[in-house]
């Protein structure tokens, strides 16, 4: 157990009426510490499901699931929350930004939630990551004014903020056409590389896989690497 | 947390027909609930001035004089010693007033009427004149001027009588006409006296047409009562708040200066005579009532009244609630991805619950703020018009010929308080749902 996340045999099931369908199945992965790593499989193979696992959004049906040294099998809400909070950052396909706050609010709202930098040390952070996505001039503007490749910027930097060990996205360029879906995935990879930031994203996209430094490839629930 | 206020602001603004819309529902309840108030509230305060001026002080100290077991006389003899010991105890005391107590027919020109005639004694009373508004004689004579005749402190003049206008009206005199009042004297005889009209007031609800004022002397000759006797004694506090506590204060010192007392009653004394008369005591006995005591069969018309607002404010309340939990439904099941979005990044189910119930209770603030003082500005508006009350028997209940209304800014806040609390009650369902979303599912969710 080296690795910042760590699935040990994990399998999920999930109830479908009387029956359950099983996501995933005894599936092993480690990723260490500043790995760049993308997880690829056809629709409906079980990428979301890992990503869910390692993001602390469920826990496995059986199985440990243990990030940046803690296993996640036993907790309740509140303590997931409270990983998902410190320790993890979410990007998201559809960019998932809250729509009535400006692209500096929406950057800020984790450190808000967490409520432990001051005010102005808050601030300094939020403009840094603006600089840092390049959107230093949009800080101001809602979702709605913004084109796609920027919301997907906002979304980064919002994931960045609060300095989280894992940084997961679920097909963070399917949204994007594929000049911007590049460049998000070069952002990504510059983070990665400067600031040494774990990433670990699931996609379809070949172009994109070919970026990452590691590859998890996934067909009917299981790791076929 | 100011970022979920933010949120929950510019949602409400971001949504805004749908703010409108329920801001203006919850808006018009509270409105209707603010004049309903109100108009409590007038009636409340024209019920007040008009007992306390006809019928009762504060605190009333009367009593029954029995000659023999089957005989009871409104009186209360060795008066002189009964007002040293009002004088010397009690608490709060603003002023006193002796009331002559009697009941009979008064007899005019064009009919008759039957009343109590109620001694005055101008001495004791420096306030009477100015609480009583004199009408002008247009209002009780067709064809009158519009100029008040007679003057209230002539009441002074032995045989004066005082008469409201539905009394004027019914008997068809005018000042300086006479009346002739005709009753049963102590001994079962009957007793007549004429009086002179001196002034005829405006009419005060429906207590006024059981109420002709005389002079005390008048009372005394017709009844042949002794000077050391009255009807009542009328105690006025600075606070009339203190009302029953002064009352039990003053039974405990009329007790101690060996005066006998009856138990409490709530209700005025002419409802007393047949269980009185029906007791075997004979001598003197004093009774103690406060002024809500005299008037109870109107206070009892006053709690009907506010059991049907609040009755009727209560269901339209009800369908509000469930218009507010429907709408935040709506718009828990709209923003769900944003919940799931929001519980990923790391928001715990509880301010999730607050994002929700703040947004309501902003919604709940805005609507009843602008509900209340729209209601307070028409209920300012409807008194200061004095809008007649359109049916006759209305001014009986209003206890006035216009309807009345009374703003009372506690009330208010009250409103806005109890009503806010029902709106953010009626979010607490829809916002528990939304904080016990899990958060893939909600961000699974396709709105
Ligand atoms: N909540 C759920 N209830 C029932 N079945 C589910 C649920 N979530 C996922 N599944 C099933 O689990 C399997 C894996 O789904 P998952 O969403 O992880 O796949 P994916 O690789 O992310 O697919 P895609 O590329 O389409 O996003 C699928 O068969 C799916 O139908
Ligand atoms: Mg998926």
């Amino acid at each position: 157990m080296s690795g910042i996340v760590e699935l040990t045999k994990v399998t999920k099931d999930y109830p479908l009426g009387k029956l359950s369908v099983r996501a995933i199945d005894a599936v092993s992965i480690s990723i260490g510490k500043g790995e760049f790593t993308a997880i690829a499989g056809p629709s409906g193979s079980g990428k979301t499901t890992i990503l869910n696992m390692i993001g602390c959004m469920d826990v496995p049906t059986t199985g440990t699931v243990s990030i940046d040294g803690t296993i996640t099998n036993n907790l309740y809400d509140h303590a997931l929350t409270e990983l998902r909070l410190n320790r993890i950052g979410f990007i998201f396909q559809s960019f998932n930004l809250i729509n009535v706050l400006d692209a500096y609010q929406n950057i800020e709202f984790p450190l808000l939630l967490q409520g432990t930098l001051s005010g102005k040390a808050r601030k300094a952070r939020v403009n840094e990551m603006l600089e840092k996505v390049g959107l230093t001039k949009q800080s101001g503007q809602r979702p709605n004014e913004l084109s796609g490749g920027q919301r997907q910027r906002v979304a980064i930097a919002r994931a960045l903020v609060t300095n989280p060990a894992i940084v997961l996205a679920d097909e963070p360029t399917a949204n994007l056409d594929s000049t911007t879906g590049t460049a998000i995935v070069e952002l990504m990879r510059d983070l990665n590389k400067n600031e040494g930031i774990t990433f670990i994203f699931s996609t379809h996209d070949p172009k994109v896989m070919d970026r990452a430094t590691r590859l998890v490839m996934v067909a009917d629930g299981r790791v076929v690497e | 947390m100011g970022v979920l206020f933010l949120i929950a602001i510019r949602n409400l603004v971001q949504a805004r027909r749908r703010t409108a819309l329920l801001s203006g529902a919850i808006g018009l309840v509270t409105a209707l609930l603010v004049l309903l108030l109100a108009m409590s509230q007038g009636i409340a305060d024209n019920l007040v001035r008009s007992a306390t001026t006809l019928s009762a002080g504060h605190v009333v100290v009367a009593g029954f004089y029995k000659p023999s077991p089957s005989q009871a006389i409104p009186l209360v003899t060795d008066a002189a010693k009964v007002r040293k010991v009002l004088e010397e105890s009690t608490p709060d005391l603003d002023f006193i007033i002796a009331r002559g107590r009697g009941w009979g027919k008064f007899v005019g020109p064009g009919g008759t009427v039957q009343s109590g005639f109620g001694g005055v004694t101008i001495a004791d009373e420096p306030r009477f004149v100015s609480t009583l508004q004199l009408a002008m004689q247009s209002e009780y004579k067709d064809g009158g001027k519009e100029e008040i005749l007679g003057d209230a402190s002539r009441i002074a003049e032995p045989g004066a009588a005082i008469l409201f206008v539905n009394q004027a009206k019914r008997l068809e005199v005018d000042v300086g006409e006479a009346i002739t009042f005709v009753t049963e004297t102590n001994d079962g005889r009957t007793n007549t006296i004429d009086l002179t009209v001196v002034a005829i007031a405006r009419d005060m609800g429906m207590l006024s047409s059981w109420a002709v004022l005389g002079n005390m002397d008048s009372l005394r000759t017709v009844y042949k009562l002794n000077d050391d006797t009255t009807g009542a004694f009328w105690v006025y506090l600075k606070d009339i708040d203190r009302a029953d506590e002064v009352m039990n204060s003053l039974r405990v010192s009329l007790a101690q200066a060996g005066f006998q007392l009856m138990d409490h009653q709530g209700d005025p004394f002419f409802f007393k005579f047949e269980e009185v008369g029906g007791e075997d005591w004979t001598g003197q006995k004093l009774d103690l009532t406060i002024w809500r005591d005299e008037v109870s069969f109107l206070v009892r018309i006053l709690d009907v009244f506010n059991v049907v607002s609040v009755f009727v404010a209560s269901v339209l309340l009800v369908i509000v609630a469930i218009g507010i939990i429907n709408t935040m439904f709506n718009i828990v099941r709209e923003r769900t991805r944003e919940i799931g979005t929001m519980r990923a990044i790391g928001i715990h189910r509880r301010r999730v619950l607050m994002l929700f119930l703040i947004e309501a209770t902003m919604l709940g603030l805005f609507a009843t703020t602008v509900g209340a003082l729209v209601g307070a500005a028409g209920a300012l508006g409807i008194d200061a018009a004095e809008i007649p009350a359109p049916i006759e028997a209305m001014k009986m209940i209003l206890l006035a010929d216009t309807i009345p209304m009374a703003v009372d800014p506690v009330t208010l806040a009250l409103v806005v308080v109890v009503l806010t609390a029902v709106t953010a009650l009626a979010a607490l369902w829809p916002a528990a749902l939304a904080a016990r979303l899990r958060p893939i599912v909600a961000l699974g969710h396709t709105a």
